[in-house]
C-alpha cells in the first residue's frame, strides 16, 4: 500500500469506510455459506445514568463453534457496539466500527457525536445485509456528552437505524429476552435494577434458545456484562457476572425450573 | 512546435530548491526532540484549530512546516496509511520508517516531476516500543530522509534554532526542561512566545494504547514556570 493521497473533489474525507473501499481494504460483497457460526443474543437496556449490556458468548453453527465469544465491544470511551449474526462478519463490523470512530477523530481533531456513529453505521450494514445472506446486526449503545444521557440505536436487517428509548435485544434469542425485558422494564430503572432485568432476559434467552449460551457453570465461562455512563465504558468483574447468574440459578432450581409467579 | 529553452539540470535543481526553501521560510518553525520517557513536538502556531502537530497512530506523531494544505494533505494521508495498514495486518505492524519513506518518495517525486515541488518539511516521531525504537524521522522538501538522534528542527529559521537547542542539549532531559529548551530556541534571544502561540504534543506511555497527547495552555504554562 502506497501513500494513499486524493485529490479534492475525489477525497473520501474522515470516513474510514469511503477510503477502505476505495483502496479496495474491505471484504469484497459476495455468495457466502449461510451455515457459519452465527453469534446470538445480546441485550441493552436503558437506565437513569447510562446503558446496561448485556451478552452471551457462544457461536452457533451446525454444532458449537466456540463458547467464550465477545460479542459486546467497546468502539470508543464512551460507547459500545454489539453484534448478532454470522460472527465472522460482525467480528469485522466491530473492527470497522472501532477504527473508524479513531479515524473520524485523529483526521477532523473531533470527535464524532454518538447519533453521527449511529447514522454512520447504516450504510456499512446495508452494504452488507442486502448484497451477501451472511447478515449481521449490530446494537449500538453509549454515553452520549452533549445530550448527558444514554442511547440505544438498533438496526434492522436493511441497515435502518432507530433509537430505543428503553431497551433493546438482537440475536436469535430476542422473542424470550424481549418478553422478559418488557415484564419487568420500568421507565425509572436504575443502575442496579437494570443489571438485574437484563442478567434474568438473558437467562431466559439461554434457556430457551439452543443457539444462545447461558452461564456455563461447568467452564466457568459467563454471560459479558457492561455499563456505559459518563466514566465510560466498563465491563463486570467475571465473578460479580458469575455471583448474579448463580442467584438465578438457585432460585429457578427451588422453584423447579419455572420463575414461580413473579418476575426473578 | 514550442521552443524550450536549455536548462540545464543543475540550474533547473538549484532553481527548484530555492522556490521550496522560501516558501518553508515563510512558515514559522517548530521543533521535535526526544525526552527521558517519551517525545515532544513543539510549533510555533498562533492558529489554535490549524495544527501542525497530529496525531497519526497509537505510538507514532506527525509535524508539518510549511504549506498548510500541502502538509495537512500528508497528514490526511498518513493517517489512512497507518489505520488501513493496521487493518489489513496487525497494529503492532505499523511502522514509522515505512511511513517517513512514503513520505520521502513522494516528496521526492514531486521535486523531481511534479508542476512545482512541496514547500513543506514533515516529521515522523514514534515513540518505541518493545519491538520498536524512539525515532525521529524527518523528511525535507526534495525527499532527503534523516534519522535525528536527539531532536529535529523543521521551517524558516531550522539552523539558527538548532545551534540554540543544540547548545542546551547535550543529553536527554526530562519534559519540563526540553520543552523550555525547545520554546527558548523557538523564540531566541530577542522575543518570547506567548503561550496561546504554542502548539505542543507528546508521545507517552499512559497505560493506554493510544499514547498521543496534545498539551493544553495551562499545562504548557506550568511546564514552562
Amino acid at each position: 500500500m502506497g501513500l494513499p493521497l486524493f485529490d479534492a473533489h475525489a477525497d473520501p474525507g474522515p470516513s474510514f469506510f469511503h477510503y477502505a473501499e476505495s483502496a479496495g481494504l474491505t471484504t469484497p460483497v459476495s455468495e457466502g455459506n449461510a451455515t457459519s457460526p452465527h453469534a446470538t443474543t445480546v441485550i441493552a437496556v436503558r437506565y437513569n445514568a447510562g446503558v446496561v449490556m448485556v451478552g452471551d458468548r457462544q457461536a452457533t453453527g451446525n454444532y458449537i463453534a466456540s463458547r467464550d465469544v465477545r460479542k459486546i465491544e467497546a468502539a470508543d470511551r464512551f460507547t459500545a457496539i454489539a453484534i448478532s449474526g454470522t460472527a465472522a462478519r460482525g467480528i469485522e463490523f466491530i473492527k470497522m466500527a472501532q477504527l473508524s470512530f479513531e479515524h473520524y477523530e485523529k483526521m477532523t481533531d473531533s470527535a464524532l457525536s454518538l447519533e453521527g456513529k449511529a447514522n454512520y453505521l447504516s450504510p456499512i450494514i446495508q452494504r452488507n445485509n442486502l448484497s451477501s445472506p451472511l447478515i449481521v446486526m449490530p446494537l449500538l449503545a453509549g454515553w452520549d456528552p452533549s445530550h448527558q444521557v444514554g442511547r440505544i440505536f438498533e438496526y434492522d436487517g436493511a441497515g435502518g437505524c432507530y433509537e430505543r428509548f428503553d431497551f433493546s435485544t438482537i440475536g436469535s434469542g430476542t422473542p424470550f429476552a424481549d418478553s422478559a425485558l418488557r415484564l419487568g422494564y420500568r421507565a425509572d430503572i436504575d443502575l442496579e435494577g437494570a443489571l438485574e432485568l437484563g442478567a434474568l432476559a438473558l437467562y431466559e434467552a439461554g434457556d430457551n434458545d439452543p443457539s444462545t449460551g447461558g452461564p456455563d457453570f461447568v467452564r466457568n465461562i459467563y454471560p459479558m456484562m457492561v455499563t456505559i455512563t459518563a466514566e465510560g465504558f466498563r465491563e463486570l468483574d467475571a465473578e460479580d457476572v458469575a455471583a448474579r447468574f448463580r442467584t438465578i440459578n438457585e432460585r429457578r432450581t427451588q422453584s423447579g425450573g419455572v420463575a414461580g409467579g413473579t418476575l426473578r | 512546435m514550442s521552443n524550450y529553452f536549455y536548462v540545464s539540470p543543475e540550474q533547473l535543481i538549484k532553481d527548484r530548491a530555492e522556490f521550496a526553501q522560501k516558501g518553508i521560510a515563510r512558515g514559522r518553525s517548530m521543533v521535535g526532540a526526544i525526552y527521558d520517557t517519551g517525545v515532544l513536538l513543539v510549533a510555533e502556531n498562533p492558529s489554535a484549530s490549524l495544527n501542525k502537530i497530529s496525531e497519526i497512530y497509537d505510538r507514532i506523531a506527525f509535524a508539518g512546516a510549511g504549506r498548510y494544505n500541502e502538509f495537512d494533505r500528508l497528514r490526511e494521508a498518513g493517517i489512512r496509511w497507518a489505520d488501513g495498514t493496521g487493518f489489513t495486518y496487525s497494529r503492532e505492524d505499523v511502522d514509522a520508517r515505512a511511513l517517513a519513506n512514503y513520505y520521502a518518495q513522494h516528496l521526492g517525486d514531486m521535486f523531481t516531476e511534479g508542476q512545482k515541488p512541496l514547500e513543506v518539511e514533515i516529521l515522523v516521531a514514534q515513540l518505541g516500543s518493545k519491538i520498536r525504537p524512539t525515532k525521529l524521522y524527518r523528511v525535507a522538501y526534495e525527499g532527503t530522509i534523516s534519522d535525528e538522534p536527539f531532536f529535529a528542527v523543521l521551517g524558516g529559521d531550522a539552523e539558527t534554532i538548532r545551534a540554540r537547542f543544540a547548545a542546551n542539549e547535550e543529553r536527554i532531559h526530562p519534559l519540563k526542561e526540553t520543552l523550555k529548551n525547545a520554546v527558548d530556541a523557538l523564540a531566541g534571544p530577542d522575543r518570547t512566545i506567548p503561550t496561546a502561540d504554542l502548539e505542543v504534543g507528546i508521545l507517552e506511555d499512559r497505560g493506554t494504547r493510544r499514547t498521543f497527547m496534545r498539551l493544553s495552555d495551562d499545562e504548557v504554562s506550568e511546564l514552562l514556570s
